[in-house]
């Protein structure tokens, strides 16, 4: 790659950009090139000031100093619409489209001026639709553009996000330059694999930016990697010269621990903590037959519609299944529901974090006694010191930061929110089972060890444990055994004390 | 990752039969509500003839005029996700603002079109003080408009003064709204030409477009660089319009001036807009919806009193239907409601 | 600004003494009842007035009849040479509890004219005045059960214009107009208004005991609300056309709003209308004999009068003129005439509007309870007929 740097075209040209939010440097003189159909990686923890760079190329934060040139032109960008005008594209992390619009609409909505569909203010439908075809069709995509955006999949949305950052810069008549914040963090594995193919086509059409957290996936896609800590640019590398294991100690300061696994069997001879026996509901799964045993992951992968987060679900008692046997220790569970669940000692870690695992606008602390109250009530009455002090316990344990409960949850970045929503239940010591679902999803690689360390922990003290894995390597990596499904039912299961399996087994027993 | 495996895994190549699906429900909640008009029409024909007739017809025409056009701006401001209660105020202000400049009982002065101009003006006026204020001071909408209904109302009282009532003494002016213009009242004319300029604007601008952006999520529209603050305070400005446009209708169709000209009409747009399908948080509905719900509103009170509906029990069965209606219409869609992940 | 004030001072003496001469001199049973007292208490008049404050509370401002309650007590309290506070309760009960009970707490002796929001609110604001010390008048709305002679001297009287005799009058006139025959609608006010449903009733009963053929087909209730009067007249104009040969409404207002549905359907030469209040539009359209002298009744009564009469009740009362646990029931919840006009006679009762301090005058002669044409004809409370 390196020998043929010379020959490229610059796209993008970002010269000794610094930016400070009150006495934080938050990126502190960062200089680089982009070349034309090329795909560069940026790297770094939360904290290390990607996301600041990112925020300054889209036009979101304005930099104290240095330039950034599209083209051999200077930018001033002011607002994300200049960004777009300029012909620069952002996929964001979280889903950015108009879910009431249509696709055309939704790609034709941040064009700047001069390359937009309408005339005087007026929309020309027609050609909105066509332009939207047109660009879908060099993406390798025959979506109807009319579609309105709340009816698709989530893989076809992700799909008309990146055909909207191209469209930017088609209406800009520049080689667009699509930045893609972190968009494989909410895809399951297989989604991931159709956006890398369409990372590429997006190279043949112009460059990239492609922000992410996991090491193996930036090595893949990307042609060259720049790795930031602490505000500054500390490596350029190309992918040849490049492992994860080097990335990973740029990224952080200090060695991989790479954590040798050791199958040891702990639980021998006893009941599982639960048993499933022909398990069904109707339209979701069918006939599963599972043990899962204390001090063990059990990594459930699938597909899409595979029907693991509803078996999850009805594990926990919040889906009532049709037929079939739940039993808890050896004995049939009746009229289970999410109470009874709790009750029993189960927990579940939801990956709709936001959404359905925290309540944002209390206090960390309050969230922490939500589910096993007890060592923080008197009577009917919340004892606050109490809560306070089992909060700052646990948030010494896991290295919340900012180290204060007292702030809403909704303030703290992801993995510290993650931290917390963990931490809940694993206070309690009768924790049996614990569900988690995505709980690495949005983590930066240092979180995500934390996050690791503490199921492993939850094992130690022989919880049983259910993970929903955003990667069959992290499914591989953390898991005792690893159940694939594949349209509701189970299609095989490894035992990865007898066997070990590759991410390619796994795939072809879930496709 | 197995990427060389991806080949096999297209995305959801049954995009096109769900987005059939899709818009066959979609079409299915207003298509129940128009259902629900026409077995209202019906029913209430049946019980008295006289509803169907041409005299009648007119009558909704011009009943449904004022509604219709405070709806536009309702709608339009709800779709971003804002409210505005402000509509009564702004109708009592423009209202007699035009009726005082007029040819009336308390002065001399007339000064013609000026007076129209200048009553619409201070809608514009007070609707851009509800959008400068919602965008630059940040205050929610919902506090801005009702401070400034009472601001219209308070400005409106002390234009009022304490003579007596201002009657509009030109009759062209005071006969305007009821006027026939080929058999149908200019009000509902001006109505029906606010209503295909709401449509346009919603339907075919860029302004239009992108007010459904903002009602959708305002974060994902300011950072896709949609002016966010400036489409808001047009919008406010447009409701504002209307609402004057509304109130000097309503001071032309009583021929005199009162601040209250514009009392009730806040509490039959919002539940016609609603009704219409359009959702308080924004981002979905439209105003030929609104029209709709407008319709069937307007009807049922008109039928009710035609039927000879007790006044006691009139309002809780107006209540009970609505509710019956709004059921009906919503049923397919309950399933709807997190249709993809 | 001390020679203004002393001036002041003298004008006011020099009012008081007048005051005190005429109501000794008028033969009226309020001057009579107090002339023996009268005079030996004209030093303490002099002391307590000087600590006097009038209060004229209202409902809003923008309506005519609570304008003219504004008018009527600014003239009493310039005549009588008392300062005065207008309370606009901006139509709501809270605001103007709060807003009397500040001007309760500065200290002076309260003599006040309320028209209350809602009969609930009498009560809270006779109370406050007790505790102050100051002396209230309530016109029109107050609790059933709750008489000014069960609370004290403190409440001194309350009063109104009967809806009955005013729906009876409007009635009468309406019918008569079109032969004692034919259809007729209504539209009563806010329909659990006492004041709208008194008037509907005196419609009613004048109906069914005096004119048979005349039939009242449809009553809907429109609000006081000028704008609802002409939605709801354009529906029952649909529905009866051209058999409505009567419009019967509670107020003025809302016959603003009937009258212009009917000249709207083109309807209005030949519709009889009859309302309450003979507010000036009203006496513009009556003079103008619009729509072939469409108004054939009206009611006649004034915000003026009966806040001068609320007010000089209670003043009364508050210099000791009058002492209100003497007071015959009928003077302590009082109903007082009202003018039934018609085209003949109603010039010489809009007259009396340009002339308010004059027949002020005539109030602090003859006193509250006989200043034609509000004098008093009876004891509430108001029996509803055939009830």
């Amino acid at each position: 790659m390196s020998n043929s740097e010379k020959n490229k075209t610059i796209a993008l040209s970002v010269k000794d950009i610094q930016i400070s939010f009150g006495d934080l440097m938050a990126v502190k003189g960062v200089t680089f090139d982009l070349y034309e159909n090329e795909v560069i990686g940026l790297i770094g923890e939360n904290g290390a000031g990607k996301s600041t760079m990112l925020k300054i190329l889209s036009g979101i934060y304005k930099p104290d100093k240095g330039t950034i040139e599209l083209g051999g032109k200077t930018l001033k960008l002011k607002s994300p619409e200049d960004a777009n005008a300029a012909g620069i594209g952002v996929v964001h992390q979280e889903q950015s489209l108009f879910t009431n619009l249509s696709v055309a609409e939704n790609m034709d909505i941040s064009v700047g001026k001069t390359g937009s569909s309408s005339l005087m203010g007026f929309y020309n439908w027609a050609k909105v639709n066509a332009s939207a075809r047109q660009t879908l069709a060099k993406m390798g995509s025959k979506l109807d553009p009319r579609t309105l955006v709340g009816d698709l999949p989530f893989v076809d949305r992700q799909m008309v996000e990146i055909a909207r950052a191209i469209r930017v810069g088609e209406g800009a008549n520049t080689k667009p330059v699509v930045i893609l914040d972190e968009p494989t963090s909410l895809l399951e594995p297989h989604e991931t694999a159709v956006l890398e193919r369409e990372i590429s086509k997006i190279r043949e059409l112009g460059s990239v930016v492609f922000v992410s957290h996991r090491l193996d996936e930036v090595i893949r896609v990307c042609d060259r990697i720049l790795v930031m800590r602490d505000g500054e640019l500390v490596a350029i590398r190309s992918k040849s010269e490049v492992d994860q294991n080097e990335l990973f100690r740029l990224m952080v300061g200090r060695e991989a621990k790479s954590e040798k696994r050791e199958y040891r069997r702990q639980n021998q001879g006893e009941a599982p903590v639960v048993e499933l026996k022909s398990l069904t509901k109707k339209g979701k799964f069918k006939n599963v037959n599972l043990a899962l045993a204390a001090g063990e992951i059990t990594a459930i992968v699938g597909a899409n519609g595979s029907g693991r987060e509803e078996l999850c679900k009805a594990i926990y008692g919040a889906l009532p299944a049709d037929s079939g046997k739940l039993l808890i220790h050896g004995v049939e569970a009746k009229n289970w529901s999410v109470p009874k669940a709790i009750k029993f000692g189960f927990g579940l870690v939801p990956s709709e974090r936001k959404v359905e695992g925290m309540v944002g606008g209390l206090d960390a602390s309050s969230n922490l006694s939500l589910i096993f109250g007890k060592e923080s009530t008197v009577g009917p009455f919340i004892d606050t010191k109490k809560q306070k002090a089992v909060a700052d316990t646990w948030f010494e344990k896991l290295d919340v930061r900012p180290k204060n409960p007292t702030l809403e949850l909704e303030r703290f970045s992801g993995g510290n929110q993650q931290k917390v929503v963990m931490a809940k239940w694993l206070k309690s010591e009768e924790l049996e089972l614990l569900i988690l679902d995505h709980p690495l999803r949005g983590l930066d690689p240092g979180a995500a060890a934390t996050v690791n360390s503490l199921i492993r922990q939850a094992v130690q003290n022989n919880t049983a444990v259910i993970l929903l894995a955003d990667t069959l390597e992290e499914a591989l990596e953390m898991g005792d055994q690893i159940v694939v499904m594949r349209d509701g039912e189970v299609s095989s299961v490894f035992d990865l004390h007898k066997e070990q399996p590759t991410s390619l087994d796994l795939l072809e027993k879930m496709v | 990752m197995a990427n060389n495996n991806s080949g096999t895994i297209t995305p959801s190549a049954n995009t096109a039969a769900i987005s059939n699906r899709i818009n066959w429900r979609r079409l299915a909640e207003p298509s129940a509500l128009i259902a629900t008009l026409f077995a209202l029409i019906i029913i209430f024909s049946i019980l008295n003839p006289r509803f169907a007739s041409v005299e009648n017809l007119r009558n909704l025409m011009d009943q449904a005029a004022l509604p219709l056009i405070i709806g536009v701006g309702a709608t339009l401001v709800i779709l971003l996700g804002s409210i505005d209660l402000s509509i009564e105020g702004i109708m009592g202000s423009a209202g007699l603002a035009f009726v005082l400049l007029s040819a009336n009982s308390r002065s001399e002065s007339d000064f013609g079109l000026l007076a129209l101009l200048a009553a619409l003006l201070t809608g514009i006026i007070f609707g851009l003080l509800n959008g400068l204020i919602v965008t630059k001071v940040k205050v929610p909408s919902f506090v801005v408009t009702l401070g400034m209904w009472f601001v219209g109302l308070g400005f409106a009282t002390v234009l009022y003064g304490t003579e007596t009532i201002p009657v509009l003494t030109n009759p062209e002016v005071s006969s305007w709204s009821s006027t026939l213009t080929f058999g149908a009242p200019n009000s509902f004319w001006a109505a029906v030409f606010v209503v295909i300029l709401g449509v346009i604007t919603l339907i075919l601008t860029k302004t239009g477009r992108s007010i459904m952006a903002i009602g959708n999520n305002e974060v994902i529209a300011r950072n896709s660089g949609i002016r966010v603050d400036r489409i808001k305070i047009t919008v406010f400005a447009l409701a504002g319009l209307l609402s004057a446009v509304a109130g000097i209708i309503a001071a032309i169709k009583l021929g005199s001036g009162s601040p209250s000209v514009g009392l009730g009409s806040l509490f039959i747009t919002i539940p016609a807009v609603v009704i219409g399908g359009t959702a308080l948080a924004g981002g979905k509905g439209g105003v030929l919806r609104t029209a709709l719900g407008v319709l069937l509103l307007t009807v049922l009170n008109n039928g009710l009193i035609l039927a000879g509906v007790s006044p006691s029990f009139q309002s809780g069965l107006a209540g009970a239907i609505l509710i019956a209606a709004i059921v009906f219409a919503a049923w397919s869609q309950r399933d709807r409601l997190r249709i993809a992940k | 600004m001390s020679l203004k004030s002393k001036a002041n001072r003298l004008v006011k003496l020099f009012g008081i003494a007048m005051v005190a001469g005429l109501t000794m001199a008028g033969c009226t049973t309020a001057a009579t009842e107090s002339t023996s007292t009268g005079t030996e208490t004209t030093e303490q008049k002099v002391v307590s007035k000087d600590d006097i404050v009038f209060v004229a509370s209202v409902i809003n401002t923008t309506n005519p009849y609570f304008a003219a309650n504004i008018a009527g007590a600014q003239a009493l309290a310039k005549k009588l040479g008392v300062p005065i506070e207008i309370v606009d309760s901006e139509g709501s009960s809270q605001v103007q509890n709060s807003k009397i009970q500040a001007i309760l707490a500065k200290g002076k002796t309260v003599v006040m004219f309320v028209n209350t929001v809602s009969s609930a609110d009498a009560p809270i604001i006779v109370e406050a005045t007790k505790a102050a010390g100051g002396f209230v008048t309530i016109w029109w709305n107050k609790p059933d059960d709750y008489e000014p002679k069960d609370v004290g001297d403190n409440f001194v009287a309350f009063q109104k214009h009967p809806g009955v005799s005013s729906g009876e009058c409007t009635a009468d006139r309406l019918a008569e107009s079109i032969g004692g025959k034919g259809k007729i609608i209504a539209l009563p006010g806010v329909q659990d208004s006492t004041t709208s449903q008194t008037r509907v009733a005196g419609l009613e009963y004048a109906l069914s005991t005096r004119w048979p053929d005349v039939e009242l087909v449809d009553v809907r209730p429109s609000d006081w609300d000028p704008e609802l009067a002409y939605k709801n007249s354009q529906d029952l104009i649909t529905k009866y056309g051209a058999d409505i040969k009567g419009v019967w409404t509670a107020d003025d207002g809302m016959q603003i709003g009937a009258m212009k549905a009917f000249e709207d359907a083109g309807l209005l030469n030949q519709v009889k209308f009859v309302s309450d209040g003979l507010y000036p539009p009203t006496i513009e359209d009556m003079r103008s004999g619009r729509g072939n002298n469409a108004i054939v009744g009206e009611t006649f009564h004034r915000g003026w009068a009966a806040s001068a009469i609320g007010l000089y009740t209670a003043y009364l009362a508050a210099i000791g003129e009058i002492k209100p646990s003497e007071l015959p029931d009928e003077k302590r919840h009082s109903l007082f005439e009202i003018a039934c006009v018609g085209p003949e006679n109603f010039e010489e009762f809009a007259s009396l509007d340009n002339d308010i301090d004059g027949w002020i005058d005539q109030l602090l002669i003859n006193g509250p309870w006989d200043t034609a044409p509000f004098k008093l004809i009876g004891a509430g409370p108001e029996v509803l007929p055939g009830r």
